[in-house]
């Protein structure tokens, strides 16, 4: 398995119930999970203990292989090579589309970077906005700006965050399409969060049930979802 | 295990740093605690038995008629410049605030002048009328006139909160007792001053705090409250024991009202801003009372500001060219100095812990930013002592090293301007740190954690994503630092090197020689700085927290 979480437990300083109680998920290699719950079922909270932003009270996160949380270990988030695109983008107001998106390539040289740069934005179809800063984008191509941004220095687990909430509709679909075709070309493992059933059913290879911090179900769209 | 991993998290150049400079800063105040207990003295029975009780009786009666003007001036103006319509009310809206860019002992040696036998008043009495008053009518250098001076330069304090609360929150009570067929005395002591308690009590505590901080009026008139005797156990019987004592009483009377202003307030915050209250409607009064109105408004204005800015720009004019020398030029020069290395040690620290404090929700880090900003409430007097002790004790410390290291001691700190500095970034902590704090708590978290996922680790990430997203907050911090350390007194005077001025010093030494006209052109100066603060202030940071 490239992703395996293992009896995942932890709750916010100040909350009563446990906010995540003893889940386990595997993922493999290129699969494309969706995480599916109410509000407050703790979807959010799951992907920021994978990302490292939170630490679990107890439970262990493997990914490729490699220990990122146990008892003993904690990875911070950095060191990871975990992508996410935040439910609000969370870009850089006061950088270039560029910028944003040769953000994470401090491993590469100029030329390398610009290379990077022009692929994925290429894939992502916004070329020639890459001078543009983020308060001069559409909601849509913000998203796919935070889409690039995440996946510029190859991840090996991309993370979305209702990444479909701000848009209408129309987009919604096409954006939700494309991002599955783009995902698929480049192989990486990616877990979606929201609570739109037709989301999970178009883009999902499996689904994830969640409820109030337990893990009810998985299993394929056609079989979860009804 | 588990501790490992908790450290592995938490520990990092923002948590250490964070935790030592508090530990610093802290330092000074727990020194005053432990050494309170201390055997007493000689001179210190003597002070119990035939001074204290005076220094307290003085303290609290100008405390208390301070605090109950500053709440009538500022309560009335706050709810007349709201409520009502009158000629050049927009004006005084800001107006109102200006006797805030006076610093009292500024204000009281003008005042002095003013009144004095050679003073523009019993003058103008003399020559033009030929009345020779009896002088006692003149003198404000008692107990009301100090009273007098506070209230009218420190009122602005609570008018400004107070009007804040007005203009925004009391609408629709206001309307409806209006609509009951409440009058307009009734309305205001009836409704408008319990609606504004929690208003009033941030205000007039801010005030009663600038009280106790106070040397330079109280020792100018010569009267013996705390910071006085604090002075004068110092530099008068070098009986640094007593100093502590005193400072430690004083501190206790300020915890006692940090104490009450939060018994006071009652649970409920009031809140600067909140875009979907409707603001309320000023109405227009008969003739007779819309005269009246603006009379008293502009009575305080000329009081409070013209008076005290036209005789010193008078004076100013008078001696410009005997005190514009080389010399001066270099106060200036030292004033900007000092201040510019204390505000930049207050923002660096500042962003340090409020960076720290921002990332971490544990308890500690409530804890931190509790004592990052405490400082701002104990009187200059008080942190210096602390302080002086503080540097007296790492000198002797050192005094050893050096010795066993078999060296001169290349820097006593105790004399030198770094125990100033460090005095200053221990007081005015809070300036920086504030503005920084919400300038923080506006962006959130979500672009830092963006970043780290991005590869990029906390430090870096602060200085390429943090930093730039909150550098207004940074400069406006950097300004009101500079300011406040500039006009800074109490402190300065106690701990200022060997032939080191500031122009709020200086100042205040020309006027204690009775030399009050040479002490215009720093006094003036010190008011322009001090109404760019308060531009700043309610300009532009309360524009950048919409
Ligand atoms: N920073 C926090 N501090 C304390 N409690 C939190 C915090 N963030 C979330 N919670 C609580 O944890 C629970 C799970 O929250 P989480 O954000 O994971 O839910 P979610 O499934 O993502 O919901 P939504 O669909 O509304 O985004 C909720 O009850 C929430 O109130
Ligand atoms: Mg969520």
């Amino acid at each position: 398995m490239y992703v395996e979480i293992n009896g995942l437990t932890f709750s916010y300083r100040n909350a009563k119930e446990k906010t995540i109680q003893d889940a386990s998920i595997a993922i493999e290699k290129g699969e494309i999970i969706t995480i599916l719950g109410q509000s407050g079922s703790g979807k959010s909270t799951i992907l920021r203990l994978i990302a490292g932003l939170e630490m679990p009270e107890s439970g262990t996160i493997k990914i490729n292989g490699q220990i990122m949380t146990d008892d003993a270990t904690f990875v911070s988030p950095e060191k990871r090579g975990v992508g996410m695109v935040f439910q609000d983008y969370a870009l850089f107001p006061h950088m270039t589309v560029a910028a944003n998106i040769k953000f994470g390539l401090k491993k590469m040289n100029r030329y390398e970077r610009d290379a990077r740069l022009k692929e994925v934005i290429d894939l992502v179809g916004l070329t020639g906005f890459e001078k543009r800063y983020p308060y001069e984008l559409s909601g849509g191509q913000q998203q796919r700006v935070a889409l690039a941004r995440a996946m510029a220095p190859n991840p090996s687990l991309i993370m979305f965050d209702e990444p479909f909430s701000n848009l209408d509709a129309d987009l919604q679909i096409k954006i939700r399409d494309e991002l599955r075709d783009i995902l698929k070309k480049a192989g990486i493992t990616s877990i979606f969060v929201t609570h739109d059933q037709e989301d999970a059913r178009a883009i999902a290879d499996r689904v994830i049930m969640m409820d109030h911090g337990h893990i009810m179900k998985t299993g394929t769209p056609d079989l979860i979802l009804t | 295990m588990k501790a490992i991993r908790f450290f592995r998290l938490h520990l990092n150049v923002w948590s250490i740093m964070s935790i030592i400079f508090t530990l610093l800063i802290i330092s000074p105040t727990l020194s005053i605690f432990i050494q309170i207990f201390e055997k007493p003295n000689e001179n210190w029975y003597h002070i119990q038995e035939f001074l204290l009780k005076n220094y307290i009786q003085n303290t609290l009666v100008i405390v208390f008629f301070t605090g109950f003007f500053s709440v009538m001036i500022g309560v009335s103006l706050a709810w007349l410049v709201t409520a009502y319509r009158f000629p050049l009310r927009n004006f005084f809206k800001w107006g109102l605030i200006l006797p805030l860019a006076i610093p009292p002992y500024i204000g009281a040696y003008t005042y002095h002048g003013i009144l004095n036998y050679t003073g523009v008043v019993q003058a103008t009495l003399r020559n033009q009328f030929d009345i020779k008053a009896n002088h006692a009518y003149f003198d404000i250098m008692n107990i009301p006139g100090a009273i007098f001076i506070f209230t009218i330069f420190l009122y602005p304090y609570v008018y400004i909160i107070t009007r804040a609360y007005l203009e925004q929150q009391s609408a629709s009570l206001v309307e409806n007792a209006r609509l009951l067929g409440s009058g307009p005395v009734q309305l205001f002591f009836r409704v408008i001053m319990p609606i504004s308690r929690t208003a009033i009590v941030g205000g007039v505590s801010l005030v009663v705090l600038e009280v106790l901080n106070d040397y330079g009026v109280v020792s100018y008139f010569g009267i013996q409250v705390f910071t006085t005797a604090i002075f004068q156990a110092w530099f008068g019987m070098s009986d640094v024991a007593s100093a502590i004592k005193l400072a430690g009483i004083l501190m206790a009377i300020v915890f006692a009202i940090l104490f009450l202003e939060k018994v006071l307030r009652g649970r409920k915050k009031y809140s600067y801003s909140n875009a979907k209250v409707r603001p309320l409607e000023p109405i227009s009064l008969s003739r007779e009372k819309t005269a009246v109105l603006f009379v008293y408004t502009a009575l305080i204005f000329t009081i409070g500001f013209v008076i005290p800015f036209v005789q010193l720009f008078q004076w100013m004019l008078l001696t410009f060219e005997k005190v514009a020398s080389e010399e001066f030029l270099t106060l200036i020069f030292n004033s900007v100095y000092v201040s510019l290395i204390a505000a930049s040690l207050i923002m660096v620290i500042a962003l340090v812990i409020g960076n720290f404090t921002r990332l971490s929700d544990g308890a500690w880090a409530k804890a931190v930013s509790r004592i990052t900003v405490l400082g701002y409430s104990i009187p200059g007097a008080v942190i210096a002592i602390g302080v002086l002790t503080f540097f007296l004790w790492i000198d002797r410390q050192l005094k050893g090293v050096y010795h066993a290291m078999g060296i001169e001691a290349p820097i006593i700190l105790s004399l030198s301007i770094i125990m100033l500095l460090f005095a200053y970034v221990s007081r005015f902590l809070a300036i920086g740190f504030n503005p920084i704090d919400s300038g923080f708590d506006k962006i959130g978290r979500s672009f830092t954690e963006a970043s780290r996922l991005l590869g990029i680790p906390l430090t870096r990430t602060f200085f390429k994503v943090d930093l730039p997203m909150i550098r207004g907050a940074v400069f406006g911090g950097f300004t009101l630092a500079f300011i406040e350390v500039m006009k800074e007194l109490p402190l300065t005077l106690l701990l200022q090197p060997f032939n080191f001025y500031t122009l709020a010093t200086k100042a205040f030494q020309y006027a204690n020689d009775e030399r009050i006209y040479e002490a215009a052109l720093a006094s003036m100066l010190i008011i322009l700085i001090s109404g760019v603060s308060i531009f700043i202030f309610h300009k532009v940071l309360e524009k950048e927290n919409r």
